[in-house]
């Protein structure tokens, strides 16, 4: 797979020089003491993909348990690994299944996207699409990335640590809400799971400080911000989010920490505290944090579409600005996540405006996507297959994001099976979505070999038809009040979820094609061109060699 | 009300407000579902009018003014046509009526809802989810108006055609819940240390249920929320009976709407 | 060999270090020990996988670790500005930085604020029956008895003040080539923040209010002790910085670590201003004051 030694067969021919390759470091140094954005970015590659697994892992045990009414497998599930008895495993089961869809949130969001579209992909694409031989802090880049390693570990030791009295792990949701994230779980494994935000939260404030000042500061001679490309912009907005957002959910579990083990009483009502308070911490940061997760994804779709519809952008300064928009009033609406908390008229009124607002340059880019491909010629590679799958899912994810956005129906649909299937479309069917056109488009670049086109495409079939599988029928489940992070439903809504669990098998099936292809790959070992997509690559990515020099940009390039 | 198997839209209302809500969520629907296939025809249109094979050569267009001027006024109106009604719907729901006819108390705690009248001499109660070992005893065989997981030992008895204030809260330390009651359009969080409110009208009689909708540990599912409907007389009867024997006057009031007419009554509410 | 691999630019290309693989072993080690330092204090258990780590000594040797990291790595980073690699552009990055991380941190101390405000403005909620009932619906919240900001806060705020002043001395100077100004300014600065600190530990031992079990005194021993905690940090960025003024360092054309340092000071000094408005005069405001 992806594994460090297809690098080694690589001497970064062409381009440079071939005594390049005596500057490579020895393997020690070089993967784990590395300096190098585009060996970091990869480290981060392998690391999402490996994240991914297990996150993916935990959804479809879920969906197993879901498949019918009743409890299927956590009973099971918690004897065999925690070696509960009767009645004691039906206990230790359900908690285990709040355990599961915890884990399963963080590690998609934190350990899986993230570092694969700005670890991965923005650290390898980056300073390369800006004409710059390195990040600005290559040092720093590096500790970003093996922040996250302990990160992960300490989520998953969690999950074997005492968490409510008698249970293991921690079952309050990627939101840990107090009191359930405090007195309601006082056992460690909360402790380790809110050190484990903390250390992940350091690693992107530190990487996000990185981009902004690659960015910013060492693009190539002539290249101004408005001749940037548009992916340089997803990420330098995202970066801002992450700067501003993060430290703010720092300090919000920060204070679970201290009500938790040092008597405080910031969520404590008895106290004088308000349980409420932590949800606009949190959603302070949570909403700008669903806009980090697809702004990278924006800036990658545009290049795809550009790519493959031999066209430049449409709209270019329309796209970095809708960019730009969205992430400042991402800032502005975090309250919609909380319509049910007996917020006063006012505040939901304004709330449900700031949110719609979104939709609008939302729109633009959507619109700005299609009016590239117009007149343009189209090739459909898999890259540009996954684009317009994105394009088309993400829509549906955003159109129901807009009927949420109006309190006085979230009413209804808040916390049920309909929030489910709005953020997977956006989730599991967008940014996911991205992240693997992301993949094939610069697979070929990044390794040197051509993935093998049949399988990208088998790939994103069974993909595309196992998660509308899973998540469209979620709809149905969810106007019908179907609550989420229910481990056991009333037998109503049976059907739908047993057609949803199916969906899900799919997605696994889907994701091992992946791997697969990732396997073919490096076994058959085509070499790709410098260029393999043609005349519509115009980024300057595609004038290096694939895989690029180890150092690229000696001579800095001249953008006109 | 409760769901129905292969059940694809929101639940039948039983409230006014819920009926506006229904009204609310088809009404979005003429919106987004026409924008979704927009984009989808859209897509279609270009895959096929600008594959390679048809269009070989690329044009070079990159702006356009006037087209973008409009992709970003159209979903402005759009919002627009969405947002009054909305607005419209939000008020409907917060603002309570001056004088509500009846007002209950509801304190969840891990895991069970207890429901108190506010009177001179509150008649108050825990409601637990009905076990099944325990349907028999209570006379609740019929799962189809019982439901596994959503039927309870003692449900919430209330008037109908009267407006009822639901006062909302968890036990001071406990963890936050939710009291949900689909076909009402009602959910509020029970969060400790907080009074939250909300109202209905529950129109026709029949047994209603709704589920905790703030995950709040592992017995989050098993916490519903069970609301027995009934005519304003027979209400009255079983307040003054429930205060001093609440089985009692559960059992005499299941005698009097279990019976074969009623649940008649009670399968047209649940169309 | 030539020139084919010289590098046409001024940016710094590093070699690889082992310092972020140590930093995040440490992290690991620190938090770890971290979970099971609060378990010992607390006297429960922290087990894991059958191993009991509720002792302290695992959270120093992270600690140490951590710590060691940031030594070695700073140290480096000197070295490398003494050697030239700083370029005009390197510093350029290394401005940004900093400026990237104190907005990092003013989000930070966002959040205390706002935890601070939502307990203080809505004290009297109606709809948060507890908390009225603990505060009295008013703020500070009945029975507190707070700090007079008018004795020792306000020896602070004016400390504060004249540090900040003292370090655009030393900068001044070191703008002339003033080393003696330079050190003097730097080391009444240092002695400042110190006399500071010594401030803020006494009026936290006679405080009149405690820190548990109540929001009054939650909000306020976590933000000034967070801002007590930042001033220490620059004492010491602070102080480095005098040590490496008296071995020789910066030129004054050059000398961003100095600088780092100030503006470091400054974010810090002007946290306290808001904390000094908003928590000890306006939050204590009408309420019995203690003189410890
Ligand atoms: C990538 C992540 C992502 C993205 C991009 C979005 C995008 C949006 N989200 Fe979503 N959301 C989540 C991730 C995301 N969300 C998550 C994870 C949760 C749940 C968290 C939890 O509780 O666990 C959530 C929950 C959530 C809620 C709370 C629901 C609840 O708990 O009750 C709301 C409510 O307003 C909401 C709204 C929106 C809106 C309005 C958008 C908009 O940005 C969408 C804009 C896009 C479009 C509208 C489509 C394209 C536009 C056009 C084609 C133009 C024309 C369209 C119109 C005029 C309508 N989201
Ligand atoms: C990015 C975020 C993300 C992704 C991808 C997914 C993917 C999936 N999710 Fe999940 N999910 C969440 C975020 C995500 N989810 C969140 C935030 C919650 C809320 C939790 C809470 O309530 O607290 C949730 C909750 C949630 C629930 C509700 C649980 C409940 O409320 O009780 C369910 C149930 O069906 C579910 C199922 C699935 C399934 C079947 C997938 C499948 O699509 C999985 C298939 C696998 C993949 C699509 C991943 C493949 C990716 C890789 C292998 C990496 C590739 C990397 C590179 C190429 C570099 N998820
Ligand atoms: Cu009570 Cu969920
Ligand atoms: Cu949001």
């Amino acid at each position: 797979m992806a594994g460090p030694s297809a690098h080694d067969h690589h001497a970064p021919a062409a381009h440079g020089s071939d005594d390049h390759h005596a500057h490579v470091p020895g393997f020690f140094a070089r993967w784990f003491f590395s300096t190098n954005h585009k060996d970091i970015g990869t480290l981060y590659l392998i690391f999402a993909i490996i994240a991914g697994i297990i996150g993916g892992v935990l959804s479809i045990a879920m969906r197993m348990e879901l498949q019918e009414p009743g409890i299927q497998i956590f009973h099971g599930l918690a004897s065999m690994v925690y070696g509960f008895q009767g009645d004691a495993a039906i206990d230790g089961g359900k908690h285990m299944y709040n355990v599961f869809t915890t884990a399963h949130a963080l590690i998609m969001i934190f350990f899986m996207v993230m570092p694969a579209l700005i670890g991965g992909f923005a650290n390898w694409m980056i300073p390369i699409m800006i004409g710059a031989p390195d990040m600005a802090f290559p040092r720093m880049n590096n500790i970003s990335f093996w922040l996250i390693v302990p990160a992960f570990l300490l989520l998953l030791l969690s999950m074997f640590v005492e968490g409510p009295a008698g249970a293991y792990g921690t079952g309050g949701g990627w939101t840990i809400y107090p009191p359930l994230s405090t007195t309601g779980q006082p056992g460690p494994a909360m402790d380790l799971a809110i050190l484990s935000l903390h250390v992940a939260g350091a690693s992107s404030i530190l990487g996000a400080i990185n981009f902004i000042t690659t960015i910013l500061n060492m693009r190539a001679p002539g290249m101004t911000l408005h001749k940037m490309p548009l992916f340089a912009w997803a990420v330098l907005i995202t970066a801002f989010l992450l700067l501003l957002s993060l430290p703010v959910l720092a300090g919000g579990i920060t204070m679970l920490l201290t009500d938790r083990n040092f008597g405080t009483t910031f969520f404590a009502p008895e106290g004088g505290g308000d349980p409420v308070l932590f949800q606009h911490l949190f959603w302070f940061f949570g909403h700008p944090e669903v806009y980090i997760l697809i702004l990278p994804g924006f800036g990658i779709i545009s290049h795809i579409v550009s790519t493959f519809s031999r066209k430049p952008v449409f709209g270019y300064l329309g796209m970095a600005y809708a960019m730009v928009a969205i992430g400042a009033v991402g800032f502005i609406v975090w309250a919609h996540h909380m319509y049910t908390v007996g917020l006063s008229l006012e505040a939901q009124r304004y709330f449900v405006f700031a949110t719609m607002v979104i939709a609008v340059p939302t729109g633009v880019k959507i619109f700005s996507w299609i009016a590239t491909m117009w007149g343009g010629s189209l090739t459909f590679r898999t890259p540009m297959v996954w684009a317009v799958g994105f394009i088309f899912l993400f829509t549906v994810g955003g159109v129901t994001g807009v009927q949420l956005a109006n309190a006085g129906l979230d009413r209804s649909l808040h916390d049920t099976y309909y929030v489910v299937a709005h953020f997977h479309y956006v989730l599991s069917l967008g940014a996911v979505f991205a992240i693997f056109a992301a993949w094939y488009y610069w697979f070929p670049k990044m390794f040197g070999y051509m993935y093998a086109e049949w399988i990208g495409k088998l790939h994103f079939w069974v993909m595309f038809i196992g998660v509308n599988m899973v998540f469209f029928p979620q709809h149905f489940l969810g106007l019908a009040g179907m609550p989420r992070r229910y481990i056991d439903y009333p037998d109503a809504f049976a059907g739908w979820n047993y057609v949803s669990s199916i969906g899900s098998y799919i997605s696994g099936v889907g994701v091992l094609i992946f791997l697969f292809g990732v396997f073919e790959a490096f076994a058959r070992k085509r070499v790709a061109a410098d260029n393999p997509w043609g005349e519509g690559a115009t980024t300057l990515e595609w004038q290096l060699s694939s895989p690029p020099p180890y150092h690229q940009w000696e001579q800095l390039p001249k953008i006109k | 009300d409760q769901p129905k198997p292969w059940q694809m839209g929101l639940q039948e209302a039983a409230s006014p407000v819920m009926a506006d809500i229904r009204w609310f969520e088809q009404y979005t629907l003429w919106f987004i579902v026409p924008i979704t296939l927009f984009v989808l025809l859209l897509l279609v249109v270009v895959v096929v009018k600008f594959r390679a094979g048809a269009n070989p050569v690329p044009s070079k267009t990159s702006h356009n003014t006037a087209i973008e001027v409009v992709w970003t006024v159209g979903p402005v109106i759009v919002l627009l046509f969405l947002a009054v009604p909305s607005f419209k719907l939000l008020n409907k729901e917060l603002v309570l009526p001056e004088k509500p006819d009846v007002t209950v108390k509801a304190t969840a705690t891990q895991w069970l809802w207890s429901y108190e009248y506010q009177m001179e001499n509150p008649v108050s109660f825990d409601s637990y989810m009905l076990k099944e070992e325990d349907r028999a005893a209570a006379g609740k065989t019929d799962m189809a108006r019982y439901p596994r997981l959503l039927a309870a030992d003692n449900e919430l008895v209330l008037p109908v055609g009267k407006s009822v204030r639901m006062l909302v809260t968890a036990a001071p330390t406990d963890v936050i819940h939710a009291f949900a009651l689909p076909a009402f359009g009602v959910k509020i969080d029970a969060v400790p240390g907080r009074l939250n409110e909300t109202w209905f009208v529950a129109e026709k009689e029949g047994l209603y249920y709704g589920q905790c909708s703030e995950l709040c540990g592992k017995d989050h599912s098993f916490m519903p929320i069970a609301i027995r409907v009934v005519s304003e007389d027979k209400y009255k009867t079983w307040l003054a009976a429930a205060g001093s024997d609440l089985a009692k006057a559960n059992k005499d009031l299941m005698a009097a709407t279990d019976g074969p007419a009623t649940v008649n009554v009670a399968q047209n509410t649940a169309q | 060999m030539a020139d084919a691999h010289q590098k046409h630019h001024d940016y710094h290309i590093i070699d690889p270090s082992p310092w972020p693989f140590l930093g995040s072993v440490g992290a690991f080690v620190m938090a770890l020990g971290g979970v099971g330092y609060m378990r010992y204090l607390s006297g429960g258990s922290f087990k894991l996988f059958g191993l009991e780590l509720a002792h302290p000594w695992l959270f120093f040797i992270g600690l140490a670790l951590v710590l060691y990291t940031m030594f070695g790595w700073w140290s480096d980073t000197v070295k490398e500005a003494n050697e030239g690699h700083h370029t005009r552009v390197v510093s350029l990055h290394l401005r940004y930085g900093m400026i990237m991380f104190i907005a990092s941190e003013v989000m930070f101390f966002v959040a205390w604020f706002w935890a601070f405000f939502d307990a203080s403005i809505y004290a009297g909620e109606a709809i948060q029956v507890s908390r009225v009932e603990f505060t009295g619906g008013h703020w500070p919240p009945k029975g507190i008895e707070v700090l007079d900001p008018w004795h020792l806060p306000l020896y602070n705020t004016v400390i504060l003040l004249l540090s900040g002043t003292t370090v655009t001395w030393a900068h001044h100077a070191l703008l002339h080539g003033d080393r003696k100004g330079l050190v003097r300014g730097l080391l009444l600065t240092v002695l400042l923040g110190v006399l500071f600190s010594f401030v803020q530990g006494y009026e936290y031992v006679h405080a009149p209010f405690d820190f548990k079990n109540s929001i009054y005194g939650a909000t306020f021993f976590m933000a000034t002790g967070f801002h007590g905690f930042h001033v220490l940090v620059g004492t010491i960025f602070l102080l480095v910085c005098l040590l490496r003024a008296l071995k020789g360092d910066f030129t004054p054309k050059q000398h961003f670590g100095f600088e780092a340092a100030a503006w470091y000071w400054h974010f810090v000094d002007v946290v306290w201003l808001f904390l000094f408005f908003s928590i000890y005069i306006w939050g204590g405001w009408g309420a019995p004051l203690s003189h410890g």
